[in-house]
Order: C-alpha cells, then structure tokens, then sequence
C-alpha cells in the first residue's frame, strides 16, 4: 500500500512538471511572438505587465471553481453545477444588494451562504440518498440556472455596485489585482485541506477505494457532503469576483465555465476516476490554459485570422489528450516494469 | 519579472521598431456580439472594404457565443496589444464600460456601434436603429401583416439576451399604445438555434389555435419559424415577421411564407462604423459635429454622439434578391 | 416490478404530465403537430439509443453534439455540392462512425476515461467547424427535404427509422450475445475478461455504433429543413445523457432497458411544448426541467433507502 502512494506520488510529481514545463515553454513562446512595438513605439503584447494582470484576472474564476472541483473529483464524483450556481449566486448578491438594500459586505456574506446551500443541496443527494454525482449535478445544473432566470424573469441585470465593491474585481491591492489574493488564500486553503488534513486524505481513500473506505470506518457522508458544500461556497466566491470584475449581475453569469474548470482540473492531473491529484497540478493545470487562450490573442499571425478562441479551444483539447495519454503509458509502463 | 525584462525587449526590438515605423499603419479592432453570427459576418464584409479603402489594418474578434465577460477580457488584450481605435457592439451596457473606459485612460480612442454602452465610456455611437425604433418597426410590420387583429406570440433568443430584451420593451410600448386589437400571447426562447425555433413554433402554433402572426427577434429564429408554418400548412393563416438576413429568409419571403424581414444594412453598418472608428482616430470626426462623411456611402447625419445609419429597412417579396448578405 | 423500479417511475410522471394535457389543453393532441413534435425528436432518440448502449457499457460520450454538427454541416456541403442525398446520408454515417472510431480507439486502446477524452474531443470539433464555418447557414437543394417525399410520408419515414433503432437496439441487447457483453462489461469489466469476453473490443464497438447513430440522426435531422446551421446539435449531448439516466440506465453501468431512455427521452422532449400549451412562462422552464430530473433520481434514492441494501 505504502509503495504504491509512493509510486502514485512519483508519477504525480512527473506529470506536475511536465505541466509546469508547458507551461514554461508557452510562456516563453507567447513573450518571444506575442510581444511587439506598436507605432507610437510602445511596447505591446504578451509580455507587458498589464498582459499578465489580465491573464490573472481572467483566470481567477474558472481558477476557483477549478480548485472547487478538485476535492470533489478527487472523491471520483463530478459537479456539473458550479457554473449554474455561479449565475445563480450572482442573481441572489444582485437581490440581496440591490432590491433588499444590505450593505454590501452583508450581502456577499449572505451570498456565501447561499452557494454553500446550493452545495448542500448537492451533497445531500450524493452523500445523504447515495445517487450518481453525475446526475445529480447535471439536474441542479439545470436547476440553479433555472431558478437565476426565474428569479430575474430572464431580465433583470444587477449595476451601479459601489467603487469598494468593484475594487474586488478592477483594481490592484499591494500590487496585484485584488482578485488574485482571494484566489490565493483560496488556494492555499483547499491546498492545505486536501494535502495536510485528515479529511483531504479522506477524499483520496474515497476516490480510491470506496468499499474498503466504508469499511475502515471513514465517515463517507461527512467527507462527500464537505467536497460538495465546499465547491458551493467558493463557486459563491467565484460569483462575486465575476461580478465585481465585469460590473454587473445577471442570470447568464458563468455559462460553461464548468466544463474549462473541469478540463483544468483534469490537465493537471487529477484523475477523473479519483484518487490521485492534487492542488498544485490544478493551478497549473489552470494556468495552462490561461496562458495559452491569452497568449494566442496576443500573436499577430493568430489575431489576423480572427481565431485565438477557436485555437485555443483546439490546442486545449489537443494538450488535455496529449497528458492524457503520455499519463497512461507512462503508468502502463511502471505497472509493467 | 516583466518588468525587468522589458527594457531588455525594448533594445532588442528597437530595430523592429524602426522598420515597422515605416509602415505605421492605423490598426482598428471591430467587435461584434458574437463572431459566428451571420448578421455580424456582413457587418465585418463592411468594415473590410472600409479599411481596404483607407489604408488601415482591421482586428476582428469577439466571443463565440455571447458573453459580455468575453467582451471585457478580449478589449482588455487589445488594450495591451496597443491598438488606436476600438468599435464594439455592446453585450451589455454597463458590464463593457469598465473596460473601454480603461482602454480610454490609455489614450484608445473607443467608439461602439449596434449597441451602445454608458456615454461616457466611448465617443461617438454609431447607431444603426434604436431600440425604439426596432420595436415600433417590427411592430408596426406586424401589425400590417395581421391587419392590427389577433393573437402574436414572439420568439426570442434566450431569456437573458440583452438588445432581444430591450426591443421587446418597446414592442410591448407600442403593442399597448397603438394595437388594442392585438395580444400577445407568449414569449418563447430558442437558444439561437433555428431547429429549435422551428419546433418552439410548432408548439405555438398547436396550443394557440388563433395565433395570427409569429415574430422572431434573433436572426436564426426567423427561417425556423417560417419552415414551421410552412410545414404546418398554415402558410398565410400565421404571418411570420422578424429581424434577420435576407440571404437566410430568401427563399420564404418569395415563397409567401414570411411576410417581411426587418434589418439595417449590416454591410453599411461596418462599412460606416469602420470609417467613423479611422476618422475619431485621426481626430477628423469631433463632438459637435454634424455631418459625417463615409467614403462611398456619401453623407450620413450626426446627432449629438450619435452617428445615424439611417431607418431600418424591410426586405419584401419585391426587393429581397437585390441584397447579398 | 422492482428491478424496473426506474423506468416505471419515469413512464409514471411522462403519463402524468400527458394526462394533464389531455384534461387541461386537449389540443396538444392534434395528429400533425404531434407527428411534427415526434419526427423533430426522433434524431436525439438515435443518439440516446447509442449513448445509451456506451453508457451500460460503463464510459461516456459527452462529444455527440459536436459530431452531430459536424456530420449535419459536411453533408449538408456535400448535398450542396452537388451529390446525392443518399450519398450525403451515407457520408454523415460514414463520418460519425469516424469520429466514433476515435473516441473509441481512445479509450478502448489506450485506457483513457471516456469522459475525459471526449470533452476533449467535443471542444476540438466543436471549435474547428466554428474556424471552418464561422456560423454561415448551409443552403440545401430542394430534392433534400423529405428526399423528394412529400412531408407526411418523410416524418413517418424518420419516426420509422427511429423505431427501427430502437427496437432492433433493444432486441439486440436483450437477444444477442454482444448485447449481453456490453451489460458484463458494464457491471465489471475484469470479471468479464476473466470469462473470456474482450472488453476493449465491446468498448471500441459501442463507441463506433454511436458515432455512426450520431451521424444517421445528423441525416434525419437534415432532410427536415432547407439550411443547416453549424450551431445545430450544441447542448446535444446533455439532453441525451439527461434523458439516458433519467431512462434508467446506471450511470455506473451494467443496468438499464431501451424502453426506459424512451421514456425519458419523451418526457425531457414533452416538457418545453407542454409549458406553452399549458401557459405557463418560459423563465421556469429549466427550473423545472432541473427539477424532474431531480425528482426522477431522487424518488429510486429513496425507494434504495427504504429497501433496505438494494443492488447499488
């Protein structure tokens, strides 16, 4: 057993630095080809700070719900819910702000609450009846979507936040986009819960080996139910970020970014079947594709095609195979050597 | 890290920079709603033959789908990329303007066309139709097309689509003012698929028997509903109007299917934004101005910010063949 | 009566929400509208058939609504170029079998998760028509439309096939050898190998069926209208892998009947047009389809609970 975690560890780590070395080399490509002196002669492109701001910025909610998912995945369950919840959790700070006048602070506080309530919803269904995560969040994915709609009527779109609230999502504190330290402390959190806490250890027998973890006395209901109501609260955290970044709250808010968070979790491999994975690969896995989807906008060949999205849609897909495979063959051959 | 590197970079390129000197070009970034959309695609034939003509380079990129967090994260690499002018169409008024008003700071000049953003956070709004005017417009049309009487129901694109929101306001404003004869019955959306638009008017047409006339306010709807009334037979019993391109509905308005499509000249629409964008750029279009002149279009009228195009257009069984968009 | 306790439940809330129609808006029941309903649907019960099929199996196959584009754009282009509808039909098959193969030889061959490989190979294709295609509509020759048919004769020929599908499918798993490897495979895999079956062929195989179920529901899909749109199939395989589990059909595999994912798939296709004949507004309308899914799940939770240890 103890050689076999370490054997997982090694691999682990192998494919972390694989990651981190795409990661090196599309950064270094990107500064190499998407930076370049416009004609007022001022240098432009990927390799200017402000680039790399927007790259930290743009990444910082699918980056949440991302570290949201790991927990989960790791439990080798899924939640298709998080970007509904986000667009759900949007709509109700919008509410809660605007038409029930709370200050702000209570309102994004309340809105914390409401996003763990949508993860328990989850986690009740999962943890509590012992049903598929796989339908359960694809039924709450369209219900925490429906009820965003329902609750505007489609239409209402939330403005006007104050200046302190939009400094969350706009600004700089202590040189970095304000967003970013609340990813970071998110991150540094779920690090630590999944790499140095009993119940992160708890979510990796789970993914492992669901049986023996009934049979060695794991609280199984109690660890399912704290991935699921965790990955609520921070897709609430996500909301208010996106909201305060963008400026407004509406019932569209984060559609689809489940499926980038998803595919970021995965790339930085964390296995889909649970288990194995970990915090680390997730940034990088996230970081990855940031990088790659705001780097190709910045090259001139790719910005006359009109196709940096496409592009990096393609190569995300490409890259998610690529690990994929060189993963399996890698562990193909240690399992036979 | 960057930082440190970038005085590195700068020496490095500062041959590039002498050889790109001499063909400085003024570089324009076009955005649409969303890029794979038809109605944009004509917009960007426009702008193309503008540019081509002026001598100036033209970016055009926008979200897939639409998604206003897209608009803010591609203006903000624009922004980085330096560009001198920038036109957008609005997903949503208020969400954009945290954007332009940045790249403003940079000293960007910003323009927007199809749909606005707050005032302050651009300098002039190409305005191909406003909102009041689409709403009167489309109502209007279909009213004539039922003769004022009878039940209508409207399909959108989804629930939250913001222009499909906003025009819907000012059909309703005219519905109540002007049409007490008529009534609309349901509002349905299609997610901007025209299969699903055809089977939304099938449904339509089966639960409210007396239905008159089917509008369509996003373009992929109109052709779905119109192979849906077609297919049910009621070609003439149920009247289908809406907003979309005439190479799409061709073949339904010569059948008789759909009465009338209403639209602007997208074509125009960027040719006219790409020379107001390369004019403020080149500080020959300022406030206060009252006419604009746009290359082969000739003179278009200015009020206040606001660039005219002019009326939107409806496209009929007699003038339909003579566009191409 | 237990062990269908899913698929009952399901046929259960589908009846109750006919009967309601029935009672309060009648007219949902008029031949040509419903003929129209049913035929528009027909395609996404092809794919729910094969996905059903990859799903017993035990993998997942969330590219479908990216083949289906593909499949429905490059025989609409090969129709307006000039061929054959029935060449075109056969290439939408040919091309959805292709694409089948290599999810297929992905997960069968090299061991990767299906739900893995083909969200990769969803936002591949999915982004390539888009590069390709830029969102312009496909104009079809007339001889397309309902090949040559007239309407009703075409929507019968599509509900037809569909049935065909459907019952050849459900015969096949039932009756066959291979239908019953894809249930051993599905339920353990290892134990199926250890009994002589290959699993990585079924797997391989399953994938292939849907992939050319795919591109022959794009063909179905195509000859109803003039023009196709790139955009047409996106959200697809949602719909299907929703209408698949709620059918019954194990997400874990190894369990689950064809009449089942017909009943979910009538019951998620009945929702939206029994709201507009029932007036009730569109914003609640995916609230509610949530919800049923929910309901759906929730009530085999709970009879699972109250049994006692069921079969997991």
């Amino acid at each position: 057993m103890r050689r076999a975690g370490e054997f997982l560890r090694g691999a682990l780590r192998r494919h972390e630095v694989l990651l981190l070395l795409v990661l090196v080399v599309e950064w270094g490509l990107f500064y190499h080809y998407g930076t370049t002196v416009n004609r007022r002669g001022v240098v432009v492109g990927f390799g200017t700070l402000d680039r790399q701001f927007d790259v930290l910025r743009h990444s910082c909610e699918i980056g949440l719900l991302a570290l949201a998912l790991t927990p989960v995945i790791l439990t080798a369950g899924i939640d298709l819910s998080v970007g509904s919840l986000l667009g759900l959790c949007a709509v109700v700070f919008g509410q809660l702000w605007h038409d029930a006048g709370l200050p702000v602070g209570a309102a994004a506080g309340l809105t914390l609450v409401a996003g763990a309530l949508g993860g328990a919803v989850n986690a009740g269904l999962v943890a509590g009846l012992r049903l598929p995560p796989l339908i359960v969040t694809l039924g709450t994915y369209s219900l925490f979507r429906g009820l965003a709609e329902a609750l505007t009527r489609g239409a209402v779109t939330y403005t006007d936040f104050p200046a302190g609230f939009l400094f969350l999502g706009q600004e700089r504190w202590l040189g970095l986009p304000t967003q970013a330290w609340v990813f970071l402390v998110a991150a540094a959190a779920i690090g630590v819960l999944v790499h140095r806490t009993v119940t992160g250890r708890a979510f990796r027998v789970l993914g492992f080996a669901p049986e023996g973890a009934r049979y060695a006395g794991l609280a199984v209901g109690r660890t399912l139910a704290i991935a699921y109501v965790l990955a609520g609260t921070v897709a609430a955290a996500a909301a208010l970020i996106y909201t305060a970044r963008i400026g407004q709250a509406k019932a569209d808010a984060g559609t689809g970014y489940e499926l980038y968070a998803i595919t970021a979790v995965v790339l930085g491999g964390t296995s889909i079947f649970g288990g194995r994975g970990s915090v680390p690969g997730t940034l990088l896995g996230v970081a990855a594709i940031a990088v790659l989807k705001n780097g190709l906008a910045t090259i001139p060949a790719v910005i006359r095609l009109n196709a940096a999205e496409e592009m990096a849609g393609l190569l995300t897909g490409a890259l998610l195979l690529l690990a994929l495979a060189l993963g399996a063959l890698g562990q193909a051959g240690k399992v036979e050597g | 890290m960057p930082r440190r590197l970038l005085p590195v970079l700068s020496a490095f390129l500062g041959l590039a920079l002498a050889a790109s000197a001499a063909d400085s070009r003024l570089v324009v970034a076009l955005m649409p709603k969303a890029k794979g959309n038809a109605y944009f695609i004509s917009v960007k034939a426009g702008a193309e033959r503008a540019a081509k003509e002026l001598g100036v380079d033209l970016l055009f990129d926008g979200p897939a789908d639409t998604d206003a967090a897209k608009q803010n994260e591609i203006v903000e690499n624009w922004i980085t990329l330096g560009v001198d002018v920038i036109a957008v169409a609005a997903e949503n008024k208020e969400g954009i303007a945290t954007a332009l008003r940045k790249a403003q700071r940079q000293g960007i000049k910003v323009l927007t066309y199809d749909a606005d953003t707050l005032p302050d956070a651009r300098s002039f709004f190409v305005n191909q139709a406003t909102p009041a005017g689409i709403g009167n417009r489309l109502m209007d049309e279909g009213a004539r097309l039922c003769a004022g009487q009878g039940e209508f129901a409207i399909i959108t694109a989804t629930l939250t689509a913001g222009n499909q929101r906003e025009w819907m306001k000012y059909i309703q404003a005219r519905l109540a003012e002007k049409y007490p004869g008529m009534k609309l019955v349901a509002v349905r959306p299609c997610d901007d698929l025209k299969d699903r638009a055809q089977s939304e008017a099938t449904a339509l047409m089966s639960a409210y028997p007396n239905l008159k006339l089917i509008m369509a306010i996003c373009s992929p709807a109109v052709p779905g509903a119109a192979e849906a009334v077609k297919q049910a037979g009621k070609v003439g019993q149920v009247k289908v109007t809406g907003l979309g391109l005439p190479n799409e509905n061709q073949r339904y308005v010569k059948e008789g299917v759909t009465g009338a499509v209403i639209l602007w000249n997208t074509d125009h629409l960027g040719y006219l934004t790409a020379y107001a964008a390369v004019a403020v750029a080149r500080d020959e279009l300022k406030p206060g101005a009252k006419t604009f002149h746009a290359g082969a279009l000739g003179d278009f009228q200015v009020v206040g910010d606001n660039i005219l195009l002019g009326q939107p257009f409806v496209f009929t069984k007699e003038n339909i063949d003579q566009f191409n968009f | 009566m237990r062990r269908h306790a899913r698929e009952l439940g399901v046929t259960a809330v589908l009846l109750a929400i006919l009967a309601t129609l029935a009672l309060v808006a009648p007219a949902f029941y008029q031949t040509a509208p419903l003929r129209s309903l049913l035929a528009r649907e027909a395609p996404t019960l092809v794919v729910a058939c094969g996905m059903a099929l990859v799903i017993i199996g035990r993998q997942i196959d969330i590219s479908v609504g990216s083949q289906f584009s593909v499949c429905s754009v490059a025989a609409g282009l090969l129709a307006a170029a000039g061929w054959p509808t029935a060449l075109a039909v056969a290439a939408a098959v040919a091309i959805g079998a292709l694409w089948g193969a290599i999810n297929g030889a992905l997960v069968a061959g090299l061991g990767l998760p299906s739900i893995v490989v083909t969200l990769a190979t969803m936002v591949t294709l999915r982004q390539g028509l888009n590069l390709a295609r830029q969102g312009e509509f496909v104009n079809l020759p007339d001889q397309v439309q309902w090949l040559g048919l007239s309407q009703t004769a075409g929507q019968t020929l599509i509900l037809l096939v569909a049935g065909a599908v459907l019952v050849g499918l459900a015969w096949a798993l039932r009756s066959l050898a291979a239908g019953r490897h894809i249930y051993a495979v599905g339920s353990d895999a290892e134990a199926a190998r250890l009994a002589g079956l290959r699993p990585r062929r079924v797997t391989f195989a399953v994938f292939l069926l849907l992939g050319a179920l795919t591109g022959l529901a794009a063909a179905m899909n195509l000859i109803q209208s003039p023009q196709v749109q790139p955009l047409v199939g996106s959200g697809l395989e949602l719909k299907v892998i929703a209408a698949v589990v709620i059918g019954g059909v194990a997400i874990s595999g190894g369990r689950g009947q064809l009449w089942g994912v017909l009943a979910g798939l009538l019951l998620l296709a009945v929702i939206s047009p029994a709201l507009t004949h029932l007036r009730i507004e569109a914003y609640w309308e995916k609230a509610i389809q949530g919800a049923i899914i929910l309901l759906a799940v929730v009530t085999e939770g709970l009879r699972r609970r109250a049994g006692g240890k069921g079969a997991g």
